[in-house]
């Protein structure tokens, strides 16, 4: 009878404005690969770092090896026998794999009985010997920043097993992987359970699961759907669990009339600053009157498309047109003037100068045009008609209106702002990236109200979003990404939630 | 608002720490206070020598002020842009140079200026060019250059243009000079800083520039955020660029405001304290060019009142140096405080 080495008992954890886990009660068992399955902002993540001690449940109990423990910090957990791989590696690029792995737990030695110094010796000895029972494949002496992704994430296993974890959870390990480096991380923690330790792994891919996993959790908005035998059960099954709830609201919306193609591209491709191929020759067009929406798991290329339409950075290869003008290697701000307003993920750093004045931020895009200054002069009244313009239109609210600091407003009415100015522009094409994450309810109903407006109005639309509901919601046409490349495109009506979701985990038929 | 009570605020406290200070070694603060006014023309002394009064002393003091006004406002602007200039000082002693050099064959004050400003903007652009093309840092190229000029300039004053007296560099010829030295009114000799109402006027133009152009707005956008820079379709290369040449040329106009204007000659072998004090004075004003032109004008007051403080209570006058580090201590904190402030 297998025996549960963690348990935990109706965690509870919430963050302002949102519920991350509600009532959560699991118990993962000794010498098993237990994955935690859910979509973008499920809770996962933060369901296995109360575990790790970097938060404290709000309400409920975890025991681990039977024993209720109050895990506050990540040093206890170490202590616990606890380690955790993050999303983000946690290694300094110009140490050694060893001098990264022994860091904090040096082997001393003393030179002449006195002067103590890091045996680096017999670190290098000791962790060339756990890589090779463990079959890494690492070398202790090569300098971290000459690694590539997968061998650095084998260094972090390294670490945990060097300060001899026996649970070890990983949060998405595979989205930074290649398929090849994928399958090969897999063997590896076939291999940690083979030896006899206990694995949690967060992800929202199928078929990885399908692959490994004992047993299964599935999250939804914070709350515990379901755990299931992973043997026994489909990965449709799995995938309608995790995605297929009920959709909470929809957006009143008449049937699409396209009218000219607005947007083109032909195999576009984009590079990532480290040189990967992040699009991956991608064809597609949109169509006055058309929302175009771009279902996909974070981190398959979406934040390069987008970029690349807007110009922010540039395609390594292919074509983009813009109502028949190439505009592939054009400036934004030749893109702007062509039509392509942008609502960008980050709206902190991208979106808005945060330092700026409400005021300010408006004609962020446009300051320079006829409208707003004359000369290289500012237009003082221009600005300041246009600032009410909008505030009064689109009920963007803000402390000391007008001149309210960006940075204090909150993160709905800052969002507002940019849409507001965007949308302003009556553009043939409005790109909106994420535009609803992390606002409430009511602020993502009004957003995706402005979309189909948009649409109405006659600007083809580009929806990129993680949110499978926006997607079904607003969409007319579907394409799904997966790897850098649009694995699939139908009308909306043709796509079930399934079928999506399959394609976003790359199992589904190619299309 | 409230970043000006954080700068009030700063002030008071390093002034209190410097009293704290005066008041250790024996001394009386309130007089070494009242002493740093009265060796600015601020405060009446109780004798004057001959040819001399309070309003002479006060505009020596508007001729120190003048050089610290234009390389203030150079670090404020460079630092809207998202620069942290620190090659003010070797900016000053470049344009100082060539404006001397000049001279010789050309004595003429607007040849003066006009040398100054393109030698600062060429040395400014370099930094701005190297810092966007090999994205080296514009810290570490203004600190290097400060000592590579230093080193040139002090080679070439020693080996061709030294008066053998002072150890100074020899003197620029009057007609050149920025500053009329000595100059007869009434029963009294005067030194009048021509530049300063320039300083004044460059500061007034830039404020303008800064709030109401669009230039100033994509330099203070650039500076906040690049990255929403770049979103809103600005070239943000060219505008550090540009940037980084405005900063040049006002760190030029301070240099020859100073080197051949408050000082006749180039002392060889150091680096002028102004361009760093410039620092504290620009962050005292809140990197607003009006602000600079105040933040000048106290420190000035303890840094040339400190020579009248030092002959009439016996103290170092580096206790003036001391103070003013204070004060860009503080000043920085401050900076710090008034962004916490808006959350």
């Amino acid at each position: 009878m297998a025996e549960p080495i963690v348990e935990m008992r109706h965690i509870t954890k919430r963050f302002p404005g949102i519920v991350a886990n509600d009532d959560v009660s699991l118990s993962v068992n000794r010498g098993e690969i237990f994955a935690v399955l859910g979509e973008n902002g499920a809770g996962k993540s933060t369901l296995v770092s109360m575990l790790f001690g970097m938060y404290e449940p709000d309400e409920g109990e975890i025991y681990v090896r039977g024993k209720l423990e109050h895990i506050n910090s990540p040093r206890y957990a170490t202590q616990l026998s606890i380690g955790m791989v993050h999303q983000e590696f946690r290694l300094v690029s110009n140490y050694t794999v060893t001098e990264n792995i022994i860091l904090g737990l040096e082997p001393e030695k003393k030179l002449f009985g006195l002067f103590p110094y890091v045996d680096i010796k017999k670190a290098n000895h000791d962790i060339a010997e756990l890589s090779e029972r463990y079959k890494l494949k690492i070398n202790p002496e090569d300098v971290i920043e000459n690694l590539n992704v997968a061998s650095r994430q084998r260094v972090e296993i390294l670490k945990m097993l060097y300060r001899e974890a026996e649970i070890l959870i990983f949060d998405e390990p595979t989205a930074v992987l290649t398929p090849q480096e994928i399958e090969s991380f897999l063997q590896i923690i076939e291999g940690l359970r083979g030896s006899g330790k206990t694995i949690i792994l967060i992800t929202h891919k199928l078929n990885e699961i399908k692959a490994v996993a004992d047993r299964c959790a599935i999250l939804n908005r914070g709350k515990l759907i379901d755990i299931l035998d992973v043997p026994s059960t489909s990965t449709d099954e799995m995938a309608r669990l995790m995605v297929g709830h009920e959709v909470s609201f929809t957006t009143p919306k008449t049937p699409a009339k396209f009218g000219d193609t607005v947007l083109k591209a032909e195999n576009m491709s984009v590079k990532n600053p480290s040189g990967y191929e992040a699009v991956k020759s991608v064809s597609f067009s949109i169509h006055s009157g058309e929302v175009f929406a771009v279902a996909g798991v974070s981190g398959n290329g979406q934040n390069e498309l987008a970029d690349a339409i807007a110009g922010l950075v540039s395609c390594s290869g292919g074509r983009i047109t813009l109502n028949g003008r190439d505009i592939t290697n054009a400036s934004v701000r030749d893109r702007i003037e062509a039509g392509a307003a942008y609502i960008p993920e980050d709206r902190h750093n991208v979106g808005l100068v945060l330092d700026f004045t409400l005021r300010d931020n408006f004609p962020l895009r446009r300051y320079y045009s006829d409208k707003f200054s004359r000369k290289g002069v500012l237009n003082d009244a221009a600005f300041n008609e246009y600032g009410r313009h909008l505030q009064e239109n689109y009920d963007i609210r803000s402390g000391q209106g007008m001149a309210t600091i960006t940075r204090s407003m909150s993160g709905g009415n800052q969002q507002k702002a940019i849409i507001a100015r965007e949308i302003d522009m009556k553009t043939p094409l409005i790109i909106f990236m994420q535009p609803t994450r992390g606002l409430d309810i009511g602020a993502v109903m009004n957003v995706r109200k402005q979309i189909i407006a948009e649409r109405d109005r006659g600007a083809a639309v580009l929806l990129i979003s993680l949110d499978l509901d926006e997607i079904m919601d607003c969409a007319d046409t579907i394409a799904v990404i997966y790897n850098g490349s649009i694995s699939k495109i139908a009308p909306a009506g043709e796509l079930t939630v399934d079928d999506i979701g399959l394609y976003m985990m790359g199992v589904g038929k190619t299309a | 608002m409230r970043k000006f009570l954080l700068s009030c605020l700063a002030i008071i406290i390093s002034l209190l720490f410097g009293a704290l200070i005066l008041w250790l070694m024996g001394k009386d603060p309130i007089a070494a206070y009242t002493n740093l006014l009265q060796g600015s023309g601020l405060m009446h002394k109780a004798r004057y020598a001959g040819r001399q009064s309070m309003f002479t002393d006060f505009m020596s003091f508007i001729d120190a002020m003048t050089p610290m006004i234009f390389a203030s406002l150079s670090v404020a602007i460079a630092l809207k842009g998202g620069f942290f200039n620190i090659g003010v000082s070797g900016q000053m002693m470049a344009a100082g140079f060539v404006a001397h050099m000049l001279s010789l064959a050309v004595p003429s004050k607007i040849l003066v200026i006009v040398a100054g400003i393109i030698a600062g903007a060429v040395l400014g652009a370099l930094m701005g060019w190297l810092k966007y093309k090999f994205n080296v840092n514009e810290v570490v190229t203004s600190i290097m250059f400060n000592s590579i000029i230093m080193y040139l300039v002090t080679f070439y004053i020693n080996t061709f243009y030294i008066n053998p007296v002072s150890r100074q560099s020899k003197s620029i010829i009057d007609t050149a000079r920025l500053t009329l030295s000595g100059y007869r009114w009434e029963n009294l000799k005067v030194d009048i800083a021509l530049a300063f109402p320039l300083a004044v006027a460059v500061a007034l133009l830039l404020q303008w520039f800064l709030e109401r152009t669009t230039y100033g707005y994509e330099i203070k956008a650039v500076g906040l955020s690049p990255k929403a820079a770049q979103y809103a379709g600005m070239n943000v290369n060219r505008i550090s660029l540009l940037t980084m040449t405005i900063s040049g040329a006002l760190g030029g106009l301070a240099g020859v405001a100073y080197f051949c204007g408050y000082l006749a000659s180039i002392q060889p072998g150091t680096t002028p304290s102004m361009g760093f004090d410039a620092i504290a004075v620009s962050l005292l004003g809140g990197n607003n060019p009006a602000g600079c032109v105040l933040a000048s004008f106290l420190i000035t007051i303890i840094s040339k009142g400190s020579i009248y403080m030092s002959s009439r209570q016996h103290i170092e006058p580096e206790i003036a140096s001391l103070i003013t580090a204070f004060i860009l201590t503080f000043a920085a904190c401050s900076a710090v405080l008034s962004r916490k402030g808006k959350k």
